[in-house]
């Protein structure tokens, strides 16, 4: 069974996501959760739950950023108004809300996601026996080792099919250093559409922004696994992201869309190379024109990047 | 009135990148070492231990009362946690006090191959709140390496909200992201940062633009001379607060460098260890000495800060503009030998002196002079200008007495 999990960046939103077919929404509040499209309210992050469960439909909320005593101190209430939501999972990167949970007795399922350092089956499994129901695997892993790991793993593990990948988080203000130091006033929020590229490459961009979490870093090509879906579910690597943190309303929907799609055809056995082509020509277009396409790490080697 | 606090002494704890640099940390007071086993560090270029190097160690440590502990903290992809089982067993049964992990997978590995191995979790792992401790302590660990984004009022907190131990960084270079939450090198180099690969991408200089809605890319770079975007940041170090470190339970002082040289290694262990020892002898007559930070300057490659222990870095802990050229010392030669009688030194030879230089010995235990040099005999007691041969034995006489391990210095 291949699910379908996008992120909403409105309410709006949510509700074309699920009109579209999305399995499941990955929202959250930014407080707790990293690098997400829109931070949702409390009141929010319940509608959206509702409107997903009416139309049997699942949430995932975010609950992925490290995690410090602040955050510690403030979490339970916030756990425990999304277990009241009926929050179907959320995602936890932090072994501390792992502790919590359980010492709270919060039944709230949730998926480990510790993105980059989340590179093996027995990790996985670790993981599972500590209550996971799911694990989101680093980006940098190659189809070769995804392969290997599903062949081990118990629990599902979640692959970016589409998306930009985060490549660096510091907790430090890194633009805002760089602003200050040159004398600049600039914002360094998302909206604001910052790019580093290396000085020796100049065609490189690693968009770059800043929130209350620190300064994220993105690749300079977001990921496109269009034309590999049918090898993914053939390797029984099913569960698959779509992250529209810099692909932006409608434009996001109707990729979806075509992933739904895309899966509906997969599920009839209907894949063929033209269908992917004609797929993968249509998602390229929609994609944001600044922003470039790629398959990440996912034909390497893994002797490629040691 | 004044109150004798029970202040529990902190481990000073050094790197060891080799046999030879694990001994002289001992002997500069460091009272644990952490080095590399030839598989699962992150350190796959710092001179890594084999077991019979790793058995010498041990020993050596024994008899002077330390710990040595072996970072096997790489992240492991499919396949390379093969074989851990067995190099952990091994390296328990050599003797080993602790295995610096942040891989859950090698974690488990540990546990159930080699029982009575102690874990102690990486500070790559981003442990940053006390549940996450309580997490790991319930988990079977003995210790937890702070990660470096914790401040010194989240570090009494964790303390009084934790019994596991407690170690974090009070030295030396410093990731500026999330320690494993970074995988520049991977992207941009194809080597892999948590696997020993790390490129130092970070320290790279960079373009900073904006994306317009139309038209060519905007180049947000400034500055005269034009500054580049960089994410370097300067190196910390905590002298000045050692205080606050012991007085919040802190267990495990760590001293960051596998990389780094014998001069470096000696410096800083006998810095950290000399103040470490001062305030916890008497810490209500405790006071700073300028000569400690004057020391570690003389080993110092960036400019140095306390990270977030007292807030968020600002631009000033990264390295903008023109940098300021800190002084640097060459480590010379080391004190092989020294005869009361005569006030004669034997020295072994590691870098270039003569006749007419002033050079700068400094021993265990804080002790420090400088000397000129007026005479210098080789092994066969002739006469020479200088010593220029690597590693030759030369004796030259001294006006204060020196000891064996003694180091000898000069101004670059």
């Amino acid at each position: 069974m291949i699910e379908i999990k996008a992120t909403a960046e409105s309410v709006e939103q949510a509700k074309d996501l699920l009109d579209v077919g999305v399995d499941t929404l990955y929202v959250g509040n930014e407080a707790f959760g990293l690098r997400l499209p829109t931070s949702f309210s409390l009141k929010e992050l319940k509608e959206i739950a509702e409107i997903a469960h009416k139309d049997g439909k699942k949430v995932c909320v975010a609950v992925n950023a490290l995690m410090h005593n602040e955050h510690i101190e403030i979490i339970i209430p916030y756990l425990k108004k999304l277990h009241e939501f009926k929050v179907d999972k959320i995602t936890v990167g932090d072994p501390g809300v792992i502790h919590l949970l359980k010492k709270e007795e919060l039944d709230l399922p949730f998926i480990y996601d510790a993105q980059t350092i989340v590179t093996s089956a027995r990790q996985v499994n670790f993981w599972a026996k500590r209550g996971a129901v799911g694990a989101v695997l680093s980006r940098e892993l190659t189809f070769i080792e995804l392969k290997q790991m599903r062949e081990q793993v118990k629990i599902p593990i979640e692959v970016l099919v589409y998306g930009a990948t985060c490549i660096h988080h510091s907790k430090r203000p890194l633009a805002e250093n760089y602003f200050n130091f040159t004398n600049q006033a600039e914002s360094v929020s998302r909206e604001r559409g910052l790019f580093l590229a290396e000085s020796k490459k100049l065609g490189t961009h690693y968009s770059v922004y800043e929130d209350a979490q620190g300064t994220h870093i993105f690749a300079t090509d977001d990921i496109n696994l269009g034309l590999y879906l049918n090898d993914l579910a053939e390797a029984e690597l099913t569960s698959w992201k779509l992250d529209g943190i810099y692909t932006r309303g409608k434009d996001f929907v109707e990729i979806v869309k075509l992933f739904v799609e895309a899966k509906n055809i997969i599920n009839s056995r209907n894949w063929s190379e033209q269908f992917a082509e004609d797929f993968n020509k249509k998602v390229c277009k929609l994609h944001p024109q600044k922003r470039t396409l790629n398959e990440g790490f996912f034909l390497k080697h893994p002797s490629e990047v040691q | 009135m004044t109150t004798k606090i029970k202040l529990k002494k902190p481990e000073v704890l050094a790197p060891a990148g080799t046999l030879e640099k694990l001994k002289t940390a001992i002997h500069y007071g460091a009272d644990a070492v952490y080095i590399g086993g030839n598989a699962y560090g992150l350190r796959s270029r710092a001179g890594n231990f084999s077991y019979e190097e790793m058995t010498d160690g041990v020993n050596f440590a024994k008899k002077h009362q330390a710990k040595v502990y072996v970072a096997a903290n790489m992240v492991t992809h499919e396949e390379d946690a093969e074989g851990a089982g067995e190099f952990f067993r091994k390296i328990r049964d050599i003797g080993i006090d602790a295995v610096i992990v942040s891989d859950p997978a090698l974690m488990e590995i540990c546990m159930m191959d080699a029982p009575g191995l102690p874990v102690h979790l990486s500070t790559q792992a981003s442990a940053t709140n006390y549940e996450t401790l309580n997490f790991w302590h319930s988990e079977g660990l003995e210790r937890v390496v702070l990660a470096r984004e914790v401040s010194m009022e989240e570090i009494k907190q964790i303390r009084q909200n934790t019994d596991v131990e407690i170690e974090t960084f009070i030295h030396g270079a410093m990731c500026i992201s999330y320690s494993g939450r970074c995988t520049l090198s991977n992207h941009m180099s194809a080597r892999d940062a948590n696997r020993g690969g790390c490129s130092q991408s970070c320290r790279w200089k960079y373009e900073l633009f904006e994306i317009p809605e139309v038209g060519e890319r905007k180049s947000l770079l400034a500055g005269d001379p034009e500054e580049a975007f960089s994410m370097s940041a300067v190196d910390m170090s905590m002298i000045h607060h050692i205080p606050d470190l012991v007085r919040n339970g802190v267990d495990s002082l760590k001293i960051e460098g596998r990389m780094k040289s014998i001069h470096y290694v000696s410096t800083v262990s006998n810095v950290y260890s000399r103040a470490v020892n001062a305030f916890c002898e008497d810490p209500d007559n405790y006071t700073f000495n300028q000569e400690w930070e004057d020391e570690l300057w003389k080993v110092a490659q960036r400019e140095l800060a306390t990270g977030f222990y007292y807030g968020v870095p600002t631009e000033d802990q990264q390295l903008f503009g023109k940098r300021r050229k800190i002084p640097g010392y060459t480590f010379i030669g080391q004190v092989l030998d020294y005869d009361e009688k005569s006030g004669i030194a034997t020295i072994e030879q590691r870098n270039s002196f003569g006749i007419g230089d002033e050079v700068e010995f400094y021993g265990p235990g804080f002790r420090h002079h400088t000397q000129m040099i007026d005479v210098l005999w080789d092994e066969k007691g002739e006469e020479i200008e200088r010593a220029r041969h690597p590693l030759m034995t030369v004796k030259m006489k001294v006006e204060c007495p020196v000891k064996p391990h003694d180091m000898m210095r000069k101004r670059k």
